[in-house]
């Protein structure tokens, strides 16, 4: 594609040769025709964007927040130069250059190399593609220019941030209703030593005690002790509503941040932690523990995003039959627009369960976005402060948690109404 | 993802239509004005047998150069020395193009005339007003828009006549360049009947002779003899090492037609015109081209009988001499005239362009055609003003290629193209659109082609408030306000709705225990702005121990 001063050059040349033609001046009209030739013999002269790009990035996942280390190698892998190449490197808007620059100009000789480093903040979690690379190669006289990219993407999930969660259960006023995981004196699933046993067909082979094979010559099976856990049950409301306030600060936001922290909390206690999302749909993770159980609650977190207006008793009463008996349940939701909240709340206690509400003060977020007056606001306020009356009056644990407030502080405040 | 490539499909496809309109709309114009007809005849750089290849090569082995002109004869002006140039129109077989110019009053328009141009026609005249000499060799074609402004005009209808060559048919027909006509003896010319040419063989010594006639005595003065290589432009004339001048032309012409003198449309810069050649005077014009002569007046369009003219030629000078200043057209009744098969009628009887079914007879057509190139482009001493029996340094012949059909696309819109683009360098209005359309060519590339942005990075995250402001003003009404707070009143002391609902007002009143609130509730009033604060203000701090 031409550039404007080559459109320029070009269309003064015709001009001149032209207006040469008119007046029988010849002069005029080899200026015209070296300005169009100049642009003629430009075009064999052209760059390229043959090359090769990899890039490198400090990690594939991270948490909101955290910094992302990226290097992009450029290679020219054809045999002529490259003259005057841009490179760009493609990264989601969402994210923002800290140090460095994703892009340079370069002119590579054939296999030569150049190495562009920047540093990303990631202040949004989600998950995200850096890619691909733009290139925009000129001539030396700058009257061409082409544009092509190579598809080379590097994908990224950015989790929510976690929350240290431990001091609020330990300095909380009300007692621990989740110990963890606990060893019972049977044989079972579980970490800690109980006794040898003699090896029986269907035994997992990582079991059997090598040295006291060696030693006795018969197979013989490591028994643990069976841990007891808990399984303990996060249901996360992501509606649409969920997104009153801003990017940044909002219900859904904050709501994975504690589905997060306390997700990370249990599992570390070795509890098994079910994570249950609504909004348009219902997605239910079973419960489980260990590293892996929290990767998908993590992954699962970075991925929500606000839709639809999915009751909460729709959820309770999909999910009521897996609901382990007497198992505690966080739900993490601003209760707002859903009639069905006290319902279903009465509905799992009064199954045993122990429910926490965990609910962000959605008119204090709507207050940073919008000018409520004082006396709504006040009237608003009022309102959810019956709701969430309401709630406790079913007996659960309801935390009214304003956007300022931290969530160890928010958790702290468990108490009854 | 399907709505993209929906929206791909529905933009490749409009694109497909517009590129297809245009190439229609392009195709539809280049129909009218590309005419692809026979193939081409009448072409100085074709060597068929009906082209003029062989007057050309004469031309060029006299040291002449020799350009074809494929364009317009509006490149005529840019001639720097007319003098020396000859301009052949051999055939305009066809319509010139018809584009808005000027006319002499500054009013704007369009060439309707058959032909050339009026732009073109006046570059021509101007042409032969600096000295220029032009050939026009037509017969039913369209070279009356030339011809009407030098006063005379081609009749446009076959011409039969009892002096023609039995040996071939009645279209070869004999004439002679004079005055009177020459007869025939039986099957042959009667060599009696031939006289000389009406302006080459004046008895004045100079400008009343043919220029070879005044370098041949030159030559005899001096008493030199020479080669018929030194014999330059006059090489025709060549005998025994002198230059023999003879003045008499016995052409033999094909498919002819007449020239009629039109005193009214007489240029005023043309001085001189001289009838050269006539037909006998027992000639025929088929006037309706039906192939039948019918002479009577009961006729709807009755044939012509009687003399006609051939050759007119009509000069710039009183005199048309070379050795004045202006120039000269020469108008022949036929546009074969210097055809391969007649001008080098040798070379045709021995198969040279191709198989001959009938010779043709000997001719001076070639001994014409080089004499008047011999005057119009012998160099002249700048001293004496004497010919120097070779060409001019800047004498150039130029044959004009632009009216004739072309036999493919490409050198038919080659030809087009040419014309537009010396139109728009030519033509007056022209050149106006022209710098206005170079005008609107800069202001669009200033406007439109824009450099690619350069790359930035930008942080942006969509700042997505949410809320209903609609409600803001609902939660301000009285009635509202009482419905949150007896929400409150049921909340705070654990009752249900129903029991709540059935409770008794006195009861109720006790519960609410604040005379204001209380007021509030059961008297149905309205609230000024102040009122209704303070007792959102009691209600907010209501219950509170």
């Amino acid at each position: 594609m031409w550039t404007r001063k080559a459109s320029f050059t070009f269309a003064g040349g015709i001009s001149l040769i032209l207006i040469g033609m008119m007046i029988s001046n010849h002069q005029m009209m080899i200026l015209g025709l070296s300005f169009v030739a100049f642009i003629v013999a430009n075009s064999w002269i052209s760059g390229h964007g043959d090359v090769e790009v990899q890039r490198t990035l400090s990690a594939d996942n991270l948490y909101k927040g955290d910094d992302l280390y990226v290097e992009l190698l450029v290679t020219n892998r054809s045999s002529r130069r490259t003259q005057t190449l841009e490179v760009y490197d493609n990264v989601p808007h969402e994210m923002k250059l800290r140090s460095g620059l994703n892009q340079m100009k370069m002119n590579l000789g054939p296999g030569e190399s150049a190495r562009i480093r920047y540093v990303l903040r990631c202040p949004l979690r989600g998950h995200f593609s850096i890619g691909p690379v733009s290139l925009r190669y000129r001539n030396t006289f700058n009257l061409s220019v082409e544009e092509m990219f190579v598809d080379h993407h590097s994908d990224m999930i950015v989790f929510p941030q976690l929350r240290d969660v431990e001091e609020a259960f330990i300095r909380s006023r009300t007692p621990k209703m989740y110990t963890g995981a606990t060893t019972l004196r049977t044989p079972g699933p579980g970490t800690e030593f109980y006794s040898l046993r003699e090896y029986v067909p269907g035994d997992p082979f990582k079991n059997i005690n090598w040295k006291a094979f060696a030693r006795t010559g018969d197979l013989m099976i490591n028994e643990k002790c069976r841990d007891a856990v808990t399984d303990l049950y996060i249901i996360l409301d992501s509606r649409d509503i969920a997104r009153i306030g801003t990017v940044l600060k909002n219900p859904l936001e904050m709501g994975t941040v504690a589905a997060a922290s306390l997700a990370n909390f249990f599992l570390q206690r070795r509890d098994s932690v079910s994570l249950i999302i609504y909004d348009e749909k219902l997605s239910y993770l079973p419960p489980d523990t260990g590293d892996k159980q929290h990767f998908k609650i993590l992954s699962s977190l970075a991925g929500v995003a606000p839709k639809g207006a999915m009751p909460l008793q729709a959820v309770t009463n999909s999910l009521a039959a897996r609901f382990s008996r007497g198992s505690p349940i966080f739900i993490i939701s601003s209760c707002e627009g859903d009639g069905t909240v006290p319902a279903a709340i009465r509905d799992l206690v009064g199954r045993g369960h122990e429910v926490t509400v965990l609910s962000p003060s959605s008119i204090d977020f709507e207050r940073l976005v919008s000018r409520i007056p004082r006396m709504s606001y006040e009237v608003l306020k009022i309102e959810r402060q019956n709701r969430m009356t309401s709630l406790a009056g079913f007996g659960s644990q309801v935390i009214d948690w304003m956007p300022d407030m931290d969530l160890s502080q928010a958790l702290l405040q468990v108490r009854g109404y | 993802m399907a709505a993209d490539g929906n929206s791909k499909f529905k933009r490749i496809g409009l694109q497909f239509a517009f590129w297809g309109v245009l190439i229609i709309l392009f195709g539809t114009l280049m129909v009218n004005f590309v005419n692809i007809g026979q193939p081409n005849q009448l072409s100085a750089y074709d060597d068929d047998w009906d082209d003029l290849s062989a007057f050309r090569q004469d031309i060029n082995d006299m040291g002449i150069k020799t350009k074809s002109l494929v364009s317009s004869p509006l490149l005529l002006e840019e001639l720097e020395d007319p003098r020396n140039v000859t301009f052949v129109i051999a055939g305009v077989e066809r319509d010139t193009i018809s584009l808005p110019q000027f006319s002499g009053d500054s009013v704007v328009t369009f060439a309707s005339e058959d032909g050339y141009s009026p732009g073109e026609v006046d570059a021509i005249v101007e042409f032969v007003i600096k000295g220029g000499t032009v050939i026009v060799f037509e017969d039913y074609g369209y070279a009356n828009t030339i011809a009407e402004k030098f006063g005379v005009k081609f009749k446009r209808a076959q011409l039969f006549d009892t002096v023609y060559v039995h040996e071939l048919d009645y279209n070869y027909i004999w004439t002679c360049m004079q005055l009177s006509p020459c007869g025939m003896n039986g099957t042959v010319i009667d060599t009696e009947t031939i006289e000389s040419h009406s302006r080459w063989n004046s008895s004045d010594a100079l400008s009343g002779r043919h220029i070879c006639a005044v370098w041949a005595d030159l030559m005899a003065l001096n008493g030199t003899t020479i080669s018929k290589d030194e014999a330059g432009l006059c090489a025709q004339h060549h005998q025994d090492g002198v230059i023999e001048y003879n003045a008499s032309y016995q052409m033999l012409l094909n498919n002819i037609t007449s020239i009629d003198i039109d005193e009214s449309s007489k240029h005023s810069a043309m001085i001189t015109q001289g009838i050269r050649a006539v037909s006998s005077s027992e000639a025929t014009i088929d006037i309706n081209g039906d192939g039948e002569i019918q002479l009577s007046t009961n006729t709807k369009t009755p044939d012509l009988w009687g003399q006609f003219n051939l050759s007119i030629e009509v000069c710039a000078s009183v005199t048309c001499s070379p050795f004045e200043a202006g120039g000269r057209v020469h108008f022949i009744a036929d546009g074969s005239t210097l055809i391969n098969a007649i001008y080098d009628y040798e070379g045709f009887n021995a198969g040279k362009y191709g198989p001959v079914t009938k010779e043709i007879p000997a001719n001076d057509n070639r001994k014409w055609a080089l004499d008047v190139i011999a005057e119009a482009l012998m160099g002249l001493d700048p001293v004496t003003g004497m010919p120097l029996g070779e060409p001019s340094p800047t004498a150039m012949v130029i044959f004009d290629e632009s009216r004739h059909v072309q036999s493919n696309v490409a050198t038919d819109t080659y030809n087009m193209l040419y014309f537009v683009l010396v139109y728009f360098t030519g033509e007056g209005l022209a050149k106006l659109l022209l710098f206005i359309g170079l005008f609107v060519l800069f202001e669009g590339v200033l406007l439109k082609k824009k450099d690619p942005d350069p790359w930035r990075h930008v942080f942006s995250i969509i700042y997505y408030g949410f809320g209903d402001a609609n409600r803001y003003s609902y939660y301000a009404k009285t009635n509202k306000i009482k419905q949150v707070f007896l929400s409150k009143v049921r909340n705070q002391n654990g009752l249900t709705r129903e029991e709540f609902d059935s409770m008794p007002a006195r009861e109720l009143q006790a519960m609410i225990a604040d005379p204001v609130l209380v007021k509030f509730v059961f008297e149905n009033r309205d609230f000024t702005l102040e009122q209704t604060v303070a007792i959102v203000k009691r209600v907010k701090v209501w219950g509170r121990v």
